[in-house]
């Protein structure tokens, strides 16, 4: 908690710094991508930088607030959610224009929502809206959301959910390929030009119905070698980095000289190591202990990210989140005691449940720090008489070993390290990682194959109401089964970090890795030259 | 000649009808299916079912690769993450990696000959020393390692140039625009830099063994200045092996492409290559593979053509 306050502090500070200067117009913001832009229309982008042009161009229907991190108006002025939870109507804001002209009205609600959850679109997206059953037009600026009778419980999963609204009419009219290159949104900047691998320009929607922006333009670039980004940062050839690697960081906070801010937020993921519980030995709670109590986890955390840009988890649900347990889930995590590992260890050999010759293999995505702690757990196996090894896999062939097969369903994996991102609600975490509906063969996530009844009753239950006093204890008490069943040893949450030039002002990195330029809290503006 | 030209066109086409067989089996055989890689973590089995059907994956494999290959050369297939078709990605970024390839080259020839050409002249002499140690460092690093000191030295250090992206550009061009042309510098030397080590040892060592040639000496036995019997006879003769060499370089143009372009984010073929392995988009993988080695194909040919030209004594049945 210690490290969150002062992170929080660090924003307040830089909140405070930019108090004594007065905003202007004008001026061009560049901003750094990380990896290279692959979809402009919002129905069918799934990644998160893309999400970063998309958060200028269009508008969504609900946005966040940073400080809550609850739903706050955006297009929608308001909302109300039926008593059963089956059913939420928005009302929208009048007098919203696309950049072409073109009134934002319920119809164009309905078409966006409507098109994703169609699985005949093929949209990655649709997954998120599989409880979506229809988006109905009741008039001109209010619609209502259905969902199917047996997702009901999950309707409120869309105020989580962040989805900028297309124009039907010109998306009809252009086709869906035109659109995705020339999109047209209703946002605070209007696209002008994609130099694909090269950038984007975006400039200034001068009749923005919520305010007007600061800024002229934005240059949005990709720029893939994270080297490269941090030498055009520190010469100012970008204003905002996406990723700062922790000692690139460490450098930029020890010389303010260089005209660069360090802003950080824990953001809403969750990376863990997990056991195949499908079959021995990790369907066995002493194997798992005896894993979890090889290492020193904090350590490893702190070593790999250098007590900057990851924070020790102890449960799945975000410190950002409510529902998080954390100083309770802290105090039932294990310590590394090797004599203790060693004893089960032994004793789960004596019984067989640990075979002769057995090497555990711990599968991880190809993401160094990923490796980096597999490592460290393989290493201090070795230790405490396990045979280990670390198989670092590209995302492809990691997908497939994780979704499984019909032929062989109980997996060819004993332990994996991944992570996880979700929307802003602990269901979202928990749902998908640890409830018997993710637990088939082929595509979903509770990877682990946990099954347990009390478990799935709590995180459903807690589906079926809005009220989070009732949800809070349902999630937490789901949360203590969980982690006292060691389902997952949790390993960090990774910290957001951005660099931000000293010039650039009203900017707040969010922990949703959203790039809030304009929005119903912020107004980015930047200073001359 | 022309006969020899008609022949050499067709073994290109054989080789390139193997090799679009050799890189769909590699593509068919790299773990990974692509319709998850593109629905993402988390997605239905419907969602992946539908994107399977959308692009055709559920068909036998020759009834794909027949998909793939006629629809390359009809123009008719899209790269599905790029939402455009496949010639039109390719050759929206080809203009970048040409402009960055010649420049290179340019920059490589204009210093690794005359080098070269002096270190054979002053053989053992501290400048030859200099010549070949500087050459083999150029050969031995990295060039993502060369790029990142020149951005560090130019662009961080003094601060003369623009560290990464391609800049203004008028059309396709970037070396038209000032800012576009101060652009191209770091990647350019960064990747001339293996062609130039490259160069100038090839270029020393032909001279050194043509400047041993009995003709030579009947040279400088009719009294000829000594520039003259260097520059006329010996250098020359001496540059055949050279140019076979540049001609060779157009595949390593294009491999080191990938490395430079990656990390000075310019907006090339290389980077299209990873970015669309990465996205297993497997039109534009074997499209961008079958035009790569069809240009490299035609840069050889044109090498082996140029030998006549240079040496008469050539002829080609």
């Amino acid at each position: 908690m210690r490290k969150i306050g002062l992170l929080l502090l660090a924003v307040g500070v830089l909140g405070l710094l930019s108090l004594g200067q007065e905003p202007r117009y004008g001026g061009t913001l560049v901003i750094g991508s990380s990896q290279t832009f692959k979809d402009l229309d919002p129905r069918i982008c799934n990644d998160v930088y893309s999400m970063y042009v998309i958060n200028a161009v269009f508008d969504e229907l609900l946005s966040l607030d940073p400080d809550t991190l609850k739903p706050a108006p955006y297009v929608a002025k308001s909302w109300e959610i039926s008593e059963d939870g089956a059913e939420i109507t928005f009302y929208l804001h009048e007098g919203i224009k696309f950049h072409n002209g073109e009134p934002l009205t319920a119809e164009d609600v309905a078409f966006t929502f409507n098109w994703i959850a169609d699985p005949a679109n093929a949209s990655p997206n649709q997954t998120e809206f599989e409880w979506l059953q229809e988006v109905v037009v009741i008039d001109d600026y209010t619609v209502k959301f259905i969902t199917k009778p047996d997702w009901a419980p999950y309707a409120p999963a869309l105020l989580g959910e962040n989805y900028a609204i297309v124009p039907k009419d010109t998306v009809l009219e252009m086709g869906d390929e035109e659109f995705n290159l020339n999109p047209v949104g209703s946002g605070p900047f209007k696209f002008v030009e994609w130099k694909r691998g090269d950038h984007i320009t975006v400039v200034r929607n001068e009749d923005y119905w919520l305010t007007k922006p600061y800024l002229e333009k934005i240059i949005f670039r990709p720029i893939p070698n994270l080297a490269t980004m941090m030498l055009e940062l520190e010469t100012g050839g970008i204003d905002i980095a996406d990723n700062v690697p922790a000692q690139d960081a460490k450098r930029f906070m020890e010389n303010p000289d260089l005209g660069v801010v360090v802003q950080q937020i824990p953001s809403l993921s969750y990376f863990y190591l997990g056991f195949n519980m499908s079959k021995p030995p990790g369907n066995d709670i002493r194997f798992r202990k005896a894993v979890y109590m090889s290492f020193d986890t904090t350590a490893a955390v702190d070593a790999v990210f250098q007590n900057l840009t990851g924070l020790r988890a102890y449960g799945a649900v975000p410190p950002a989140l409510w529902a998080n347990d954390r100083e309770f889930l802290k105090t039932i995590a294990l310590s590394e005691d090797d004599e203790q590992a060693k004893a089960l260890f032994d004793e789960l050999k004596a019984e067989g449940v640990i075979p002769p010759g057995y090497k555990a293999v711990i599968y991880c995505p190809p993401d160094p720090r990923r490796v980096q702690i597999s490592t460290v757990v393989a290493t201090n196996l070795i230790e405490n008489g396990i045979d280990a090894e670390v198989q670092p896999l590209e995302w492809g062939p990691y997908l497939d070993l994780l979704y499984r097969s019909e032929e062989k369903p109980e997996g060819e994996y004993d332990m994996y390290v991944i992570g996880w991102s979700g929307s802003p609600d602990p269901n979202a975490f928990l749902y998908y990682l640890f409830t018997s509906e993710n637990a088939t063969v082929g595509t979903a996530n509770n990877f682990s194959f946990y099954m347990n009844e009390r478990v799935d009753t709590l995180i459903k239950y807690a589906g079926t109401t809005l009220d989070p006093d009732i949800r809070e204890p349902l999630y937490v008490a789901a949360q203590r089964i969980i982690f006292k069943d060691i389902v997952h040893i949790p390993l960090y949450h990774y910290i957001e970090t951005r660099g931000v030039r000293t010039r650039v002002h009203d900017y707040r990195v969010s922990p949703t890795a959203a790039m809030d330029i304009v929005s119903p809290f912020n107004n980015v503006w930047v200073e001359e030259g | 000649m022309l006969a020899y030209t008609i022949r050499r066109f067709l073994q290109m086409f054989i080789v390139l009808f193997g090799l679009s067989v050799l890189i769909f089996v590699m593509l068919k055989m790299t773990p990974g299916d692509p319709a998850v890689i593109m629905a993402g973590l988390g997605a239905t089995p419907e969602t992946i079912q539908a994107i399977r059907e959308k692009l055709g994956l559920d068909r036998p494999l020759p009834e794909q690769y027949w998909r793939l290959i006629s629809g390359l050369f009809n123009g008719q297939i899209r790269a599905v993450t790029y939402h455009t078709s496949v010639w039109g990605i390719i050759f929206e970024r080809l203009p970048a990696t040409v402009e960055l390839g010649i420049f290179a080259l340019i920059i490589a020839l204009l210093v690794s000959i005359p080098a070269g050409l002096l270190s054979a002249i002053y053989r053992n002499s501290p400048l030859d020393y200099g010549v070949t140690t500087v050459a083999l460092l150029g050969i031995s690093t990295p060039v993502f390692w060369t790029a990142l000191m020149l951005m560090l030295i130019l662009g961080v250090v003094f601060r003369v140039l623009p560290i990464s992206g391609r800049g203004e550009t008028i059309g396709v061009w970037s070396f038209v625009t000032w800012d576009g042309f101060r652009h191209l510098i770091i990647p350019s030397l960064a990747l001339s830099s293996v062609l130039m080590a490259m160069n100038a040892r090839l270029t020393r060592a032909s001279m050194l063994e043509v400047m041993r040639q009995e003709y030579i000496k009947t040279a400088r036995a009719k009294g000829l200045r000594e520039w003259v019997v260097i520059v006329k006879h010996a250098f020359r003769n001496a540059m055949a092996p050279v140019l076979t060499n540049v001609g060779l370089q157009i595949s390593t143009i294009f491999a080191g492409a990938v490395l430079t372009e990656t990390t000075t984010a310019w907006p090339g073929m290389g980077r299209l290559m990873v970015e669309a392995i990465n996205r297993r988009d497997e039109a534009v993988v074997l499209g961008l593979a079958l035009f790569l080695a069809a240009t490299a194909q035609v840069g050889y040919l044109i090498v082996d053509l140029m030998y006549a030209w240079i040496d008469p004594r050539i002829t080609y049945d």
